[in-house]
């Protein structure tokens, strides 16, 4: 559908919402999977980001789902997108400015792409966690 | 999909946004071409007949908005549009009752020319209350009566709310104010033309008109200013004295004229209007309702213009929506779609959670709005609403039973 005025959201991101990857959840009971819950609803941003990580430590799946504009969807949409085939401490190495510089993310949407970038840390030792219970518990995420 | 029908051959999204601005009437484009080709004199020009036909074109649209809301044309001052009467009017009257009076009364749900007026009049020296509303949007009647003091100038009451199509008790509120002998003031911008407003029998002392509102162009309004019993305020704006001197500047007789003659087509056009604008409404309203659940109408179901319709679509957040609906043009009170990052400060005022503040959509139905349309908004709207909530993990605990205010959320 050919819009004449000049598009305001731009096109990278309406692209994950019209052509999602990775919506969806994975079964979070799963030892092998981190959960990451991100935002709050008062602030209109909430991501759910979640991992699924082999015996080698590799991120072999992951999922998103997001309360948020079109920025904030497709930026985690895009984290999903990149952790795969990470290994953990290379998904841990993910900036939030990356993210938003392959979304071309003008300055008022930032913040969406550091809580992406939150997102994928709090999966990630969540996923840490379940592996080594007895390590300090930092604040349970839901 | 998403033709709306004009020139150019390119598909344009559908306009459901009336409430931020309405195309020019046909009509009122006719009205004013005369005078943006042949016709162009100054209309205080005295000595010959480019002015003498311009000024009587801009009197003949002066008593065309008079005639509107049952006015005296002498009452009728042309202004650049509400902002600016509606800041004639708050700080027009405070500056010139100043030395006796020193207190104005507003609600929290005003337009934002309204409130930052009464912002700046409080630099100056005066004191504001701003009336908080129910839940429903309206004002609470025995705080407005609560509120006066014995140094009150006016009471400032816009008829309908622009973002949520609430209409507050004016007759009411005009009774009230006119028995304490204080001015009321009311943006109309939004209620002129579309349903009856009549300044006498509404005890109304001044009115803020929009153009650009009402299907008539943009950059020209008017303030209604009583005569009897009569209304002083100080200028804003100084200059030659034009418009009785309380607005100088040359007043731009082809803006005048389509102000003038969108007032007339309104009059005419008004009961068909509110009749099939209500049912489009009813028809937009009911069938988004019966297909989705969890979605809630903002401001009173009964004391509103039909025409302005804004819906929170919990566990979905406003923005995204808009641009799911990227072939209709709607706006959202999110924070997303605000400068500031701050949801709507209406939806804040009537007590809307702010999850739902950031869900929040307003359709808006104008007198060129086809069943069509409607339909076509509505299919997309249940459509694009689902696939959200598929995305959405609020929705997704919801589901799962879990109660979303129990969860102690991160904050970033």
């Amino acid at each position: 559908l050919a819009v004449a005025v000049g598009d305001a959201v731009p096109s990278q991101v309406v692209d994950h919402y019209e052509n999602p990857r990775n919506v969806g959840s994975l079964d979070r009971n799963a030892k092998n999977v981190g959960t990451g819950l991100v935002g709050a609803p008062a602030c209109g941003d909430v991501m759910k980001l979640q991992v699924e990580v082999d015996e080698n430590g590799r991120i072999v799946d992951a999922r998103f789902k997001t309360f948020g504009c079109g920025s904030a969807i497709a930026s985690s949409s895009l984290a999903t997108e990149w952790v795969k085939g990470k290994t953990v401490d290379e998904a841990l190495k993910i900036k939030n400015t990356d993210i938003a510089k392959e979304l071309c993310l003008p300055p008022v949407k930032l913040h969406c792409s550091m809580l992406a970038e939150d997102a994928i840390k709090a999966a990630l030792a969540d996923y840490k966690l379940k592996q080594d219970p007895n390590k300090e518990e930092s604040e349970k995420k839901a | 999909s998403g033709r709306s029908g004009d020139g150019g051959g390119a598909l344009r999204p559908l306009y459901m946004d009336v409430q931020a601005t309405t195309p020019l009437d046909p009509r009122v484009l006719d009205s004013m071409l005369p005078y943006l080709t042949a016709y162009y004199g100054n209309p205080h020009s005295r000595t010959h007949a480019y002015g003498w036909e311009s000024e009587a074109a801009m009197e003949k649209a002066r008593q065309q908005v008079a005639d509107l809301i049952g006015a005296d044309s002498r009452e009728i001052i042309f202004t650049s549009g509400a902002t600016e009467s509606n800041n004639m009017a708050i700080k027009g009257v405070a500056r010139f009752y100043k030395s006796r009076k020193k207190h104005i009364i507003t609600t929290q749900t005003e337009h934002k020319c309204v409130l930052d007026s009464c912002r700046s009049l409080e630099a100056e020296g005066f004191r504001v209350t701003y009336l908080p509303v129910k839940k429903n949007g309206l004002i609470d009647l025995k705080e407005l009566e609560a509120a006066f003091q014995p140094d009150t100038s006016l009471v400032s009451v816009m008829t309908v709310n622009n973002e949520i199509g609430v209409k507050q008790p004016i007759h009411d509120i005009g009774e009230i104010c006119r028995a304490r002998k204080v001015f009321f003031h009311t943006d109309a911008a939004q209620a002129i033309g579309k349903i009856p407003v009549d300044v006498n029998n509404m005890k109304i002392d001044l009115m803020s008109i929009s153009g650009h509102k009402i299907y008539g162009p943009k950059g020209v309004g008017a303030i209604y200013v009583r005569r009897r019993p009569r209304v002083r305020l100080e200028p804003l704006q100084s200059g030659g004295g034009q418009e009785r001197g309380l607005r100088s500047g040359t007043v731009p007789t082809p803006l005048a004229v389509g102000l003038g003659a969108a007032c007339e087509v309104a009059q005419e056009e008004m009961e068909y209007d509110h009749k099939r604008i209500s049912q489009l409404a009813e028809r937009l309203v009911t069938k988004i309702m019966s297909e989705v659940p969890d979605v809630v109408m903002n401001g009173d179901r009964e004391h509103r213009y039909p025409g302005c319709i804004n819906l929170s679509f919990a566990y979905v957040e406003g923005e995204s929506l808009l641009m799911a609906l990227k072939d209709v043009a709607l706006s959202s009170g999110s924070a997303c779609t605000s400068a500031s990052l701050e949801p709507s400060y209406v939806l804040r005022a009537i007590g809307t959670d702010e999850d739902l503040a950031h869900s929040s959509i307003r359709f808006g139905i104008g007198r060129f709005t086809t069943e069509e349309e409607v339909d076509y908004t509505v299919q997309k709207c249940i459509q694009h609403v689902k696939r959200l909530r598929e995305m959405s993990p609020l929705w997704e605990m919801v589901q799962d039973g879990i109660d979303l205010k129990s969860i102690k959320w991160t904050q970033h």
